[in-house]
């Protein structure tokens, strides 16, 4: 019986509940070993003035200090090298490291991080899309793909509808910061023991930055405590500064960042703020689209290109759009640069068109489900992607229609508006979306991998290859890939830490793909070995008497046994066979190469197929609100998916529950706030909520459909990133319980859906229906001091004071001193002034979480961000949508 | 006297002296023991990474419970057992939560696991299956970012308890206890490098040492105390650890006026609190089922949550509502004073420098008296609120008697909020009433913005709240949940 297809535990999982997988920080500390941190800028933008390290030096314990002066080169970035790793002149973002310090004891490194002596002038930063629009700071070019005729089907649509969606980042949260330990060797070799997705990028940048041979650095990956994404480009900084004391100092160098730190230095997933105009008829099918995207790319490109190529790529999402405009710029702003996160800009292109589906079903009246079905890729027509590709297997009508039935969608719709009609405090709504994930790199290049997979005489197996475990279980799927193709017991094969020194040249762990690549490869290795083996076997089964030749095709290896398919019962043990492969002097050890074929994608011409298949699926969300405070609640989820056949069952529902669930915090409380001097207010998770357990849906139901003819290893298809996207849903979700109390607008919110947005929102259409002026001012959305495009643009400029003023410095050192309810904004919206504040009472400065004092100016007032909006026109008139009149239990008016 | 700390780790003795003393403990298992199963995310216990068993004497046996190691130093564990994961095999095996996680997979990444292990072993101690809603609740502490929770439930619901040993089997109590009841007799004091440790055995003891050096720090749970010192630079000088005071730790109960009245010791958990209250008063087991996380309440104290004076605190609005009272003590013996007093100013209390809390005497609401309390936060549970309201009205024939109202989260202090109550008293229940209540509460306030929430969020939940309150209370069939 084949393994694959099976559930078996991850390869990892008896260490992970007795706490002896072994991370970066739990290697035993070596001898001389320096620990390693770094200074970084106090200014998200600054000229730097003058560094002093004479007062660090001379503490006892600090070994050694550097600056870019150091570095052989001091450039870096994945795609384009544009970013310093040390700040030479300019620093373009709060922490952009300045100094790094070795010391020997973490006292001393505290004591030097203090010491050191920056002197910086303050220039004016650039914090969000709009600032970046109107400054024309962009970076690389616009990219773009374009069918058919956009402007002539707006001009003949029925109705057009435009608006603005404002798509908020998120932390990736992993819970191993960023780490590395660099061994040095001999002859200025280096070990780096690092958690990162991509080992060649560390290896690679390392070598470039201290200006060595990359085949003088060896780098090591065992596993990480998460990725996520958030360690494809951006374990390099760690590394190379764990590279950089190691190699100088020639000692062992370790380098952990705090979570506060990780959280306040390191990219994050592109916010979005996109602009779109849709034709489309009666029914809701969809005409014409255009999406303007806008990602805020941070200080330098990192891998902001390629994001923004996905978002671009998955505008059309499960939906046929014949005539497309999608072109979309990555501003720049001073803040961390913004890097891959678990859909890598998929994300934020497929919630623009399920936005737009959502405000189409708000407009026309009609059941959501109805219209995106009536725009779901047909099977034989209406099957291309704006950029070309042909949608084959096509399973979306599939799901869609198997989902409406599973999830009971017509009753509960039902149930909800009853529910809405009658309930006095809570409103509920209900929506669905799809997911059509493109699996495959968009740079061809990337699509490819190898494996070494060495046979020992005693039977047993080990297999190395270019992927890195981070949880997702791919060392599991890999291993049972080998042990079907040896046909053996999966406990006797062991996949082993990644490392450059056995696979060169390796991909990032990304993408959803590497099960399929370095799967592929191993499986490659494998039959390379089973050939060898099976040419013995085959002599050895060879019998003059049972009249069979030496036929090495018919070896079979099934079972931990080696047979030939014509003499089953003559059998032999698979260790046994091997032990002969050694005596006749054959190969037990082979590396296999696989690379993916058929794609490829021209961005000049914006068409390709950039896809060797679509991993697709739909979800189904329940949510209820409370309508006095905002809190919002996930009721029901039913996920269904095409993930072609799983390798390992529990790991592939491991990865959709996970993925869904990451997927909703982004939707709804993961909330990254900046002051305006771009200081992120919530660097740790006293502040920043990812899901908690209790907030699991009570009901949540995820199920995958039998799917065949994917062409990929084993029938099986990519699921690490697509399942969060169907999280969207839960947004469209609000939109819909929103759509019960909006009146005759269209209900927007920009996300995360935080109680305090819907809370905004609930206000703003409330005082919409009594004439009266909103509890909250301005038009809600989800951000503090709202400024509104083309809205009531006015936002209140409030004073500021927060953080605890002694430790002014805490930014600049990073060392985690200041306060997690950091920022205190003053309200001085003098038009808002309350009666307690016409009486003249005093004000106190605000308070913060573990109740330390909160003096002092030290940041900024909360930076001030667009909203979402909406505007639906009937030929040339401006006419809202609102809820069904029918059954909808919202006011109207 | 004593100038060690005397603790068992895993079932082994240790004397902790010095600078040691004055480490978190994950430090001290991590870096210097090297147990290194224990995991650091946040340091300030919002993630449950770092969760171990504290044994400790209760009531002459040994009682485990899950707490955050990172918001632990070293000084509040005199005369306890340390259970990390590292000790929980039994006979050199998974153990059967160590087993259903292994199968249901439970574990990805990995780096939450040893915290969710121990947490699980701690909430199954007793041997018996929990329900999903039970697992959660257990949970709430532990944050997961890979597996969506959904693999950790079912592996919580898939525990095979054939062959479960509790932890008093793994780890003979008897030995320990013997041991620390010797300790428990004197105090302990350590001096180091400019720091200073004073664990008393007596009350008396610990006032006396108040007195002597106005500088103290006291430190009883320490889950706001360490979260300081690890994170907001507070490097206490000399630290009192009431860990070892006896007679602080009981919850009484009288009779007054026909209410009842709760005696909370200064040593009391809000889980203790929990327990206890769940069967009396629906709203505030409420509010401690939302308060941190069992791990928090494990630790933290009601007298803690009172005398952290944060205005965003989440029992003191209930104990504002109440009129409940503070009994503190001091050289001179001990005083009650006015919960409604007890603040003197933004993180200023009513306590001279030789006195601590040993007790809240905590009124219950009658049965006749409508009470609602509200906590506003981000995310339901494991979250500080933006906002909180406790609100006690009496109300006889459709009119308003009596009112009582508590703001927490929109001062630097929490509010009675008395102009609201005196406009309540004599009106009709009605939601008219409660809506220009509602408003009369938001033109009385002047929140400010900040992380966990705007001002205009905050005067909008002021107003609400009085709403939400008349259609929970007087229109309890419309409420749909
Ligand atoms: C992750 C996390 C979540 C939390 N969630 C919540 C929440 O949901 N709601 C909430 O309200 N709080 C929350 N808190 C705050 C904290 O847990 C509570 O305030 C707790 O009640 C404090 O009790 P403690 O015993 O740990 O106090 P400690 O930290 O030991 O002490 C707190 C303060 O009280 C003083 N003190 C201690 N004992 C006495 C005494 N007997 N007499 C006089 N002064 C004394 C100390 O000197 C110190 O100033 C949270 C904290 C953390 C770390
Ligand atoms: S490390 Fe996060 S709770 Fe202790
Ligand atoms: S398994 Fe990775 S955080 Fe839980």
């Amino acid at each position: 019986m084949s393994i694959v297809g099976k559930n078996i535990p991850h390869d990892s999982a008896k260490g992970h509940v007795t706490g002896e997988s072994i991370y970066i920080d739990d290697i035993p500390v070596m001898k001389n070993e320096l620990h390693v941190d770094y200074v970084g800028s106090p200014y998200a933008h600054g000229k730097l003035k003058s560094i002093d390290l004479s007062a660090a030096q001379a503490i006892p314990g600090v070994v050694a200090l550097y600056t870019h002066k150091d570095l052989h080169h001091n450039r870096l970035g994945p795609i384009i090298q544009d970013e310093p790793l040390l700040v030479e002149d300019e620093a373009m973002f709060v922490g952009q490291p300045i100094v790094v310090i070795a010391a020997e004891t973490r006292a001393a490194l505290a004591k030097a991080k203090k010491a050191v002596k920056i002197e910086m002038e303050e220039l004016v930063p650039t914090l969000t899309i709009n600032e970046a629009r109107e400054r024309k700071e962009f970076l690389d070019r616009e990219y773009a793909v374009r069918r058919g005729q956009v402007e002539t089907q707006f001009a003949a649509a029925k109705h057009t509808l435009e608006g603005t969606l404002v798509v908020g980042g998120a932390d990736h949260f992993y819970l191993e910061s960023q780490a590395c330990l660099a061994v040095p060797g001999e002859l200025d070799q280096l070990v780096l023991h690092s958690s990162t997705q991509a080992p060649s990028e560390v290896q690679h940048t390392a070598a470039h930055m201290l200006g060595l041979m990359q085949s003088q650095v060896v780098c090591i990956t065992k596993r990480m405590g998460g990725g996520f994404g958030g360690k494809e480009s951006q374990a390099t900084h760690a590394g190379v500064m764990a590279a950089l004391v190691a190699h100088k100092t020639k000692r062992p160098a370790r380098v952990i960042y705090i979570k506060d730190d990780d959280m306040k230095y390191t990219g994050k997933r592109h916010p979005f703020q996109n602009d779109y105009k849709v034709a489309f008829d009666d029914n809701g099918v969809i005409t014409a689209l255009r999406i303007n995207y806008f990602a805020d790319g941070g200080a330098y490109n990192d891998l902001s290109i390629a994001v923004l190529g996905r978002a671009i790529t998955h505008s059309d999402n499960a939906y046929f759009i014949e005539n497309a405009e999608l072109v979309g710029r990555i501003c720049r702003t001073n803040l961390p640069p913004n890097t891959a996160f678990r859909g890598f800009g998929g994300p934020q292109g497929v919630i623009t068109i399920e936005n737009i589906m959502e405000e189409i079903a708000t407009y026309l009246h009609k059941d959501s489900f109805d219209v995106r079905r009536a725009n779901v890729y047909g099977l034989d027509d209406r099957n291309t992607t704006p950029y070309g590709q042909l949608v084959q297997n096509n399973n979306l009508p599939k799901l869609f229609d198997e989902l409406l039935v599973t999830s009971d969608w017509k009753k509960r719709q039902q149930e909800v508006r009853e529910f809405n009609s009658k309930s006095k405090t809570h409103v509920k709504g209900l929506s669905i979306t799809g997911i059509k994930f493109g699996i495959s790199f968009t740079n061809t290049m990337l699509n490819q991998a190898n494996a070494l997979v060495n046979v020992y005489v005693d039977g047993t197996v080990q297999v190395s290859t270019g992927a890195t475990e981070m949880g997702q279980g791919v060392n599991t799927n890999i291993k049972m890939l080998v042990a079907d193709e040896l046909g053996i017991d999966p406990d006797w094969v062991i996949v082993m830490p990644t490392s450059t020194e056995k696979n060169n040249n390796t991909s990032a762990t990304a993408a959803s793909s590497a099960t399929d690549l370095n799967g592929s490869a191993a499986v490659n290795a494998c039959v390379k070995i089973r050939s060898n083996l099976a040419d013995i076997a085959s002599r050895y089964f060879a019998s003059r008497e049972a009249g069979i030749g030496a036929y090495p095709d018919g070896i079979k290896f099934e079972n931990g046994l080696v047979f030939d398919e014509r003499r089953p019962d003559n059998k032999m043990s698979f260790k046994d066979i091997v032990g002969m492969a050694y005596r006749a002097r054959l190969s037990l050890g082979e590396r296999g190469h696989y690379a993916t074929r058929g794609i490829e994608f021209d961005w000049t011409a914006g068409k390709g197929s950039p896809f060797l298949y679509f991993t697709m699926g739909c979800a189904v969300t329940e949510v209820t609100i409370d309508r006095f405070t905002g809190d919002l609640k996930v009721d029901g989820v039913d996920v269904l998916m095409d993930v072609g056949k799983p390798i390992n069952t529990g790991i592939t529902r491991g990865q959709l529950t996970g993925a869904f669930i990451q997927g909703l915090g982004w939707m709804t409380n993961e909330e990254l706030k900046y002051t305006d001097k771009g200081h992120l207010l919530n660097y740790s998770p006293t502040t920043y909520k990812i899901p908690n357990i209790q907030d699991m849906p009570a009901r949540f139901n995820v199920n995958w459909i039998d799917s065949y003819n994917t062409p990929n290893v084993r029938g099986t298809k990519a699921v690490g990133e697509p399942p969060l996207v169907l999280a969207i849903s839960a947004f469209t979700a609000v939109k819909n319980a929103l759509s019960y109390v909006s009146g005759n607008e269209i209900p927007c919110i920009s996300t995360p859906c935080t109680n305090e947005a819907i809370l905004a929102r609930l206000c703003y259409y409330e005082s919409l229906n009594s004439g009266s002026a909103p509890a909250v001012n301005g038009r809600g959305g989800s951000r503090d001091a709202a400024v509104v495009t083309g809205g009531n643009g006015d936002s209140d400029a409030p004073a500021v004071t927060g953080g605890d003023g002694e430790k002014a410095a805490a930014n600049v050192t990073g060392n985690g001193g200041d306060t997690n309810a950091a920022a205190i904004v003053k309200g001085l919206d003098g038009n808002q002034g309350t009666a307690a504040e016409q009486k003249g009472a005093v004000r106190v400065d605000y308070f913060n979480a573990a109740g330390m004092p909160v003096p002092a100016v030290k940041h900024g007032a909360l930076r001030p961000l667009s909203e979402s909006v909406a505007r639906a026109y009937s030929g040339a008139k401006l006419r809202t949508g609102g809820p069904t009149a029918a059954g909808a239990g919202g006011k109207k008016s | 006297m004593r100038d060690y700390i005397f603790l068992y780790i895993n079932g082994r003795e240790h004397k902790v002296s010095g600078e040691q003393a004055f480490v978190p403990v994950t430090d001290y298992l991590r870096y210097e023991l090297g147990l290194c199963g224990t995991k650091v995310v946040c340091a300030e216990g919002d993630c449950g990474a770092c969760t171990v068993m504290i044994g400790r004497l209760e009531n002459g046996t040994m009682v485990y419970k899950p707490i955050n190691s990172c918001i632990q130093y070293l000084c509040q564990l005199d005369c306890s057992h340390l259970v990390t994961v590292e000790g929980l095999k039994q006979n050199g095996k998974l153990n059967p939560v160590q087993e259903a996680m292994v199968e249901c997979h439970g574990a990805q990444c990995g780096y939450c696991t040893p915290g969710f292990v121990v947490a699980m072993c701690s909430m199954f101690d007793e041997g018996k299956p929990l329900t999903a809603c039970q697992i959660k609740d257990g949970l709430t502490g532990n944050l997961c970012r890979c597996t969506g929770y959904e693999p950790i439930v079912a592996a919580g619901l898939a525990v095979d308890f054939a062959e479960w040993e509790p932890i008093s089997k793994l780890y003979p109590a008897e030995n320990m206890l013997k041991q620390f009841k010797e300790y428990l007799q004197k105090p302990l004091h350590i001096k180091s490098e400019g720091k200073e440790l004073f664990v008393p055995v007596t009350v008396n003891e610990a006032c006396k040492f108040k007195s002597e050096h106005p500088q103290t720090v006291l430190i009883t749970g320490g889950t706001d105390i360490a979260v300081n010192m690890n994170k907001r630079g507070l490097v206490p000088e000399v630290l009192l650890s009431t860990s070892n005071l006896p007679g602080l730790s009981a919850i009484d109960s009288r009779e007054e006026n026909g209410r009842t009245v709760l005696e909370v010791g200064g040593r009391v958990t809000l889980k203790q609190l929990e327990d206890y209250i769940s069967k009396l008063n629906e709203e505030m087991k409420y509010i401690l089922w939302v308060f941190g996380s069992p791990q928090i309440r494990h630790a933290g104290t009601l007298a803690g949550n009172i005398a952290n004076a944060s205005p965003i605190a989440d029992t003191p609005p209930f104990l504002f509502m109440m009129d409940a009272e503070i009994e503190v003590s001091g050289v001179n013996g001990s005083r009650k004073i006015k919960m409604t007093d007890f603040y003197t100013g933004y993180k200023k209390l009513a306590l001279q420098p030789d006195e601590m809390i040993t007790k809240i005497h905590m009124p219950l609401p009658l049965k006749d008296e409508i009470v609602r309390l509200y906590k506003v936060s981000r995310r339901q549970h494991l979250d500080i609120s933006a906002f909180t309201a406790a609100i006690r009205l009496k109300v006889d024939q459709g009119k308003i008697k009596t009112a009582a109202v508590a703001y927490g989260g929109v001062a630097a202090v929490i509010l009675r909020m008395t102009a609201v109550e005196e406009f309540l008293i004599g009106k009709e229940f009605s939601l008219e009433t409660c809506r220009e209540a509602g408003k009369l509460a938001r033109s009385e306030i002047s929140p400010l913005s900040d992380v966990r929430g705007s001002r205009d969020f905050r005067l909008a939940l002021a107003e609400n709240i009085f709403s939400k309150f008349y259609h929970e209370t007087a229109e309890r069939q419309l409420v749909c949940q």
